[in-house]
């Protein structure tokens, strides 16, 4: 009798302890990727750290969260700590603020009781699904606000035009090699290559009085400021590792845009001072 | 007149070119609004700043960071979005971009150069725009960050639906 009482206890407990794994697996997955497209998004990872942090809590877990250059380490545990559960998801995306606001309202809510982890999953799913702005529309908008960058450092009204025409062939360039699953680096190399060929038309057929601030101008889109940026916030917030990865990134893609320029102005002969 | 023509000038092509870099970084269309208002502002007194007060462009754009990181601060709870969702794509109007440019110049023609003396000459040149523009972008990553850090409860809760009198991390 005394065996049987024990050896229900002992199934019983098993029972449990498949149910706590199961809960914190699942839980577990859906914050590593949640933290994984934060951080492909471009979230600082301070903020990162306090939206798994907070839902964590909410699903009565404790929570240790690693940010690599290009993954995050989820490791969660129960509130006795008896049971964990790790996983590591590989960030996903380009930057994209939509996610960013979406995604760290979608922690409060969770946090505040008023969706259940399924709730929560199903959310998750509809931003990653919601389509970016069109891609004409950020096309044209690039391009103006290129030539009005162009005209805050003092360019004419013809280096303006010229710096909308070398944005607008420069960007579309890196819409379709980007869509074609080319290397970004050798789409900001090709970018900024085309961008500054346009650029120097102010130069060579002297239709400007101001043509090195067209030729300069016309491939400043192509700058990563969002991850020149967030490197300095990571470093500020004592995230060393991803704050040096992203500087690393950005200067990478500066590199690219400075040869791709180069080569333009080799091509169209251009003096440099 | 000519003067505050320019000011306007200044802050309604900074306006629109925070407008076209947020759209590029997928900033929704009801926050754009608050990276036009706050490229505008921040580039608007920097214009002022280093035009009217005589001041740095370093000094002058690490505080025009500063302001647009505070405005940003403030007009999170409002917009309901996180502050360096807006306050980043502001900043880019006031990335240096002509002494990047410069600074890459500089290098080329110290590669293609002979002579010593021109040689020390691009140097100088590469030097100069390089530690400059290497400041500039330091102070004003430090100036936009820094609000964010001092008032985190507000930064970090800035997404809450019901904000019940007080903020919590």
């Amino acid at each position: 009798m005394t065996t049987m009482t024990m050896m229900m206890k002992q199934s019983s407990n098993i029972v449990a302890d498949v149910d706590v794994h199961d809960k914190l697996k699942s839980a577990c997955r859906f914050l590593s990727q949640y933290a994984a497209v934060l951080l492909g998004c471009g979230a600082t990872c301070i903020r990162i750290e306090k939206n798994v942090g907070r839902m964590a809590q909410a699903f009565d877990c404790d929570v240790e969260i690693t940010l690599l250059p290009s993954h995050a380490m989820v490791v969660l545990w129960d509130k006795e700590h008896e049971h964990s559960y790790n996983c590591f998801s590989k960030s996903v995306g380009a930057i994209d603020f939509y996610r960013n606001i979406e995604l760290s309202k979608l922690s409060w809510q969770v946090a505040e009781g008023k969706l259940s982890l399924e709730q929560a999953k199903e959310c998750f799913d509809n931003i990653l699904d919601r389509p970016r702005i069109n891609k004409w529309v950020v096309l044209l908008l690039a391009s103006v606000a290129n030539a009005s960058f162009c005209r805050l450092f003092g360019g004419d009204f013809s280096a303006v035009g010229i710096v909308f025409c070398a944005t607008l062939l420069g960007f579309l360039i890196k819409q379709v090699l980007l869509e074609d699953g080319i290397d970004v680096r050798i789409t900001t190399m090709a970018s900024a290559f085309i961008a500054s060929i346009v650029g120097a038309s102010g130069n060579l057929f002297d239709l400007s009085s101001t043509p090195e601030l067209a030729l300069g101008t016309s491939v400043l889109f192509l700058i990563p400021g969002i991850p020149y940026i967030n490197a300095g916030s990571d470093m500020i917030a004592g995230h060393y590792l991803c704050s040096v990865s992203r500087f690393i990134q950005a200067v990478i893609l500066t590199v690219c845009l400075s040869l791709g320029l180069c080569g333009g102005m080799f091509l169209m002969q251009i003096k440099f001072f | 007149m000519g003067l505050l023509f320019e000011i306007f000038q200044d802050m309604l092509f900074a306006a629109i070119a925070a407008i076209g870099f947020a759209s590029i970084s997928n900033t929704p269309f009801h926050v754009i609004k608050y990276c036009a208002l706050l490229g505008a502002v921040g580039h608007g007194l920097r214009f002022v700043l280093m035009n009217c007060a005589g001041w740095h462009i370093i000094v002058s754009a690490t505080l025009a960071a500063l302001v647009i990181g505070s405005l940003s601060v403030l007009y999170a709870p409002k917009a309901k979005c996180p502050p360096e969702t807006f306050s980043f794509p502001s900043l880019l109007p006031m990335i240096p971009g002509m002494y990047a440019y410069r600074t890459v110049q500089g290098l080329v023609m110290c590669l293609s150069s002979q002579d010593e003396s021109v040689f020390n000459h691009y140097f100088y040149l590469m030097s100069y725009n390089g530690i400059t523009c290497f400041i500039i972008v330091a102070g004003m990553v430090v100036g936009v960050t820094l609000p964010i850090f001092i008032f985190k409860r507000i930064s970090f809760s800035a997404t809450r639906e019901i904000l019940k009198g007080s903020y919590n991390d």
